[in-house]
């Protein structure tokens, strides 16, 4: 049976593929059960889906949230040209 | 793509700018430090372009220069930036940390429901706002193992930090996260304030 140390670690590393079956197994009945490391789970799934689904649409170039400014563009547009 | 090359550098700012800057600036959420990464990635690029085989198209090719120089810069950044660890000392030598690995309560329940919010546009912009929110170190740990997808030991090697130590801090950035998007999000409404 794995501690609730065990598995909070294997959780918060995101590792648990690396388990082999048998603790794999253990890990997620611990998750059934255990109400606390079941939360916690969970808390870290949700984020980690909602980092999935930014990256995606960053992939996807849906997102235009910032943009550089005149000026930034000149200064790099300068630096470019100085460098050639 | 034979067009994408023929392009040359002289196009890039103008066909790849604001994208490149988008990606630099959420992950090292400081402005200065994301054009100097973008400067940086052109120049690199331009240094390299006579390698540029073409099968990657020219934005993803720049795309992994400014990756690296991503991670350069924070691991940099982490090395000038004075990091209060008082509270990740306390939570470190707490009784629920050593005995369970576990850093306090439940986590509260989301304010609203998360699988659907993911879903929605307008949300992915609060979620990027908030991304570029985190502190410094936290935002550094969390691009690095979530956006960047590196493992512990790599992080800890950039960062210098123990294992257990950016065990707290990842934790810390989540929650501090989580708290952002029900501060700017409410179901049905949509963004509060950004």
């Amino acid at each position: 049976m794995l501690t609730c140390k065990q598995v909070s670690k294997a959780l918060a590393e995101n590792r648990y593929y690396e388990l082999s079956w048998r603790k794999r197994v253990a890990l997620f009945t611990h998750i059934r059960l255990c109400k606390v490391c079941g939360k916690a789970n969970q808390f870290i799934v949700d984020l980690q889906t909602g980092v999935q689904k930014y990256l995606k649409r960053e992939e996807e170039e849906h997102f235009t949230e910032v943009t550089l400014t005149d000026e930034e563009r000149q200064r790099i547009r300068e630096k470019i040209t100085s460098s050639k | 793509m034979q067009e994408e090359i023929s392009n040359g550098p002289e196009t890039w700012l103008d066909d790849h700018g604001d994208y490149l800057l988008q990606f630099a600036y959420v992950r090292l959420r400081n402005r200065a430090a994301a054009e100097d990464a973008l400067q940086e990635t052109f120049l690199a690029a331009m240094k390299a372009f006579e390698r540029y085989d073409g099968k990657t198209p020219v934005r993803y090719w720049l795309r992994g220069i400014l990756r690296h120089k991503v991670v350069d810069y924070i691991r940099k950044a982490s090395r000038e930036v004075a990091v209060d660890d008082t509270e990740n000392t306390e939570i470190l030598d707490s009784f629920r940390f050593k005995a369970l690995g576990i850093h306090d309560q439940n986590p509260p329940d989301w304010k609203f429901d998360p699988q659907n919010a993911f879903e929605r546009k307008e949300f992915m912009k609060v979620f990027y706002h908030c991304l570029s929110k985190l502190n410094d170190n936290m935002g550094q740990a969390f691009a690095l193992r979530e956006l960047e997808g590196l493992s512990t030991e790599e992080i800890c090697k950039q960062l210098k930090l123990t294992p257990n130590n950016l065990w707290v801090i990842l934790h810390r950035a989540r929650k501090q996260l989580k708290s952002c998007l029900e501060v700017n999000w409410t179901e049905g409404d949509g963004v509060n304030e950004c």
